[in-house]
């Protein structure tokens, strides 16, 4: 056992498709503050993992723990509110909303606590933290902007500006630089960083520059199991790994 | 002008307008505008769901109905006032709504579209089966049960215009207010989102399941209020009201005037009751004008004319 307890733990989580195990057995602990990164070939489990730490799935058998808590049966709206906050690797942004309605969702839920509350949060509160999200991607001024109307990198930092306003704690990014340009990663690297000095970050990765530049360990998926964890140094010499992700 | 500013001022124009139109409306048209602004209530309410939350509805009919014998069949039988008549028919809308969310709300799409109609069904089929007292589909009047609403001294008799007119606006404005205020809310915004996105919407902490049956019990409460309305103002009650047409008819306002817009199921009712009156006075099959104007609609107009209105020109029209 780490000195610290980890902020995140799963034991022996699994999850089987009918005949399909998609995540078998996995244990899995992140350290807090950590900026850790899931890697392995498509098909490996990792957004089936990550769905039962967020609750979009549920595990077949298994605990989560959270901060020492049991989530394993909490509903997804609930664990938002714990602060584990899920982004989809495919832009799930409400397309036909302006950017200011797609942050404002998000941002105003912290302040729907109480029955008055849930009517009126105060609109003056949520645009503040609208404001702060998009301030922090580099979306500022794009509020009125209709949000399926942004060029494509805009509308995955739009879809990070919605976890940023829920005030993540756990953030989870699901491949977050696909279909980016080259200069985008880059900001995107730095927006991440900057993130993991509040929060918690488990970031799924094809792109081994930025896994290799942003994570401080790496866990490697194979098959719905861990094949390896450990620095991204470690991983990258990791014979098993050489063979089943890097094609060596 | 703010966009705040712009949303008021348009809406309470509009109640404006409707209120200086009597004046100024022949006798004909006069109780067809008390009638729209009825039934534009009923659309409104329709609209909360269907616009506003994502889930299609062919059993409204049930709401509106449960709203028309939950006020009628007391004042029919009990010769109770129109006030109390009017609680007891947004209660039962309401009340049904409720029950019917929690077995109906575990499907959504096609299957709810479905389970919607079945349940509407069920409670048409019940109003005829329980003819001793529903008195089937020839109905009853509650003209000569009803007490005149006392107003201070004056007793506003309910055959009167006037009367019938103001009462409806009154119902029209109060579904207006609340289905606006509902759009603007915090509740409104995830409301949206769960039309959206329902999933996403989960994921960003609300559970969805709650603000759908939320929804449901606002659209079921203002269906009923029409339907209570209705029954009052204009006297009759039968089953005709709670066939599968008057299913129909809301989802058919909503879409011509534009589902998601707060003014569409007005335009839209208004349209679609000046169509089928015309039509009818050339032809009995009017239903056919109707159903060819819904094909042009959907190819040409899928957002309905104020929906289009708002994609095209007037970005801010809620």
């Amino acid at each position: 056992m780490a000195a610290v307890a980890p902020i995140l733990a799963t034991q022996s989580l699994t999850r089987r498709f009918g005949g399909l195990t998609a995540v078998d057995a996995v244990s899995l602990e992140v350290g807090r503050g950590e900026i850790r990164a899931i890697i392995g070939p498509n098909g490996a489990g990792k957004t089936t993992l990550v769905g039962m730490i967020c609750g979009r799935h549920e595990p077949s058998s298994g605990r989560i723990l959270y901060d020492g808590r049991d989530i394993t049966r909490l509903r997804p709206w609930q664990r938002l509110r714990l602060g584990i906050v899920y982004t989809f690797q495919v832009t799930s942004i409400y397309r036909g909303l302006t950017c200011y309605e797609n942050v404002a969702l998000p941002a105003q839920r912290g302040l729907m606590q109480g029955f008055a509350a849930r009517f009126a949060p105060g609109e003056a509160k949520v645009a503040e933290r609208v404001r702060a999200a998009l301030e922090a991607v580099g979306l500022a001024g794009f509020e009125v902007q209709r949000a399926d109307e942004l060029a494509y990198g805009h509308q995955r930092l739009l879809e990070i500006a919605m976890a940023l306003a829920a005030e993540p704690r756990l953030l989870i990014l699901d491949e977050p630089t696909q279909g980016l340009a080259e200069g985008e990663i880059a900001a995107l690297c730095e927006l991440v960083r900057r993130i993991a000095r509040a929060a918690t970050v488990l970031v799924i990765e094809h792109n081994m520059q930025v896994v290799l530049e942003l994570a401080e360990r790496v866990t490697v998926m194979d098959a719905g199991a861990i094949l390896a964890e450990g620095t991204p140094a470690e991983v990258e010499r990791h014979p098993d790994v050489q063979r089943a992700y890097l094609g060596r | 002008m703010s966009t705040s500013r712009k949303v008021l001022a348009l809406h309470l124009g509009v109640l404006a307008a409707l209120f200086l139109l009597q004046f100024v409306l022949p006798a004909y048209h006069h109780t067809n505008a008390a009638r729209i602004m009825v039934l534009a209530a009923y659309a409104a309410g329709y609209n909360v769901l269907l616009g506003y939350t994502g889930l299609m509805s062919l059993g409204h009919a049930m709401f509106f109905a449960a709203g028309m014998y939950g006020a009628g069949l007391p004042v029919y039988y009990l010769g109770l006032g129109a006030p109390a008549a009017f609680g007891i028919g947004i209660a039962a809308g309401t009340a049904l709504a409720l029950v019917f969310g929690l077995m109906a709300l575990r499907t959504s799409g096609p299957s709810f579209l479905i389970v919607s109609m079945m349940f509407g069904q069920a409670l048409y089929l019940a109003t005829l089966y329980f003819n001793d007292v529903t008195l089937g589909d020839q109905g009853f009047i509650v003209s000569d049960k009803l007490a005149p609403l006392a107003l201070g001294d004056a007793a506003l008799g309910f055959h009167e215009p006037a009367v019938k007119y103001n009462l409806a606006l009154l119902l029209f404005a109060a579904s207006l207010a609340a289905t606006l205020a509902l759009r603007l809310s915090a509740i409104g915004r995830v409301l949206v989102g769960i039309r959206g996105n329902e999933e996403r919407t989960r994921l960003l902490g609300y559970d969805s399941f709650r603000y759908k049956l939320g929804s449901l019990a606002v659209s079921g409460a203002l269906s009923a209020a029409a339907g209570a309305g209705y029954a009052l103002l204009f006297s009759y009650v039968g089953s005709t009201f709670a066939s599968i047409l008057f299913s129909i008819y809301p989802l058919l306002w909503a879409l011509l005037g534009g589902i998601g817009t707060i003014l569409g199921p007005l335009v839209g009712t208004a349209l679609m009751f000046y169509l089928v009156d015309t039509v009818s006075g050339v032809t009995s099959s009017y239903l056919l004008f109707v159903g060819a104007a819904l094909v042009a609609l959907i190819l040409w107009f899928p957002q309905g004319i104020l929906g289009t209105l708002r994609n095209r020109w007037l970005p801010w029209l809620p």
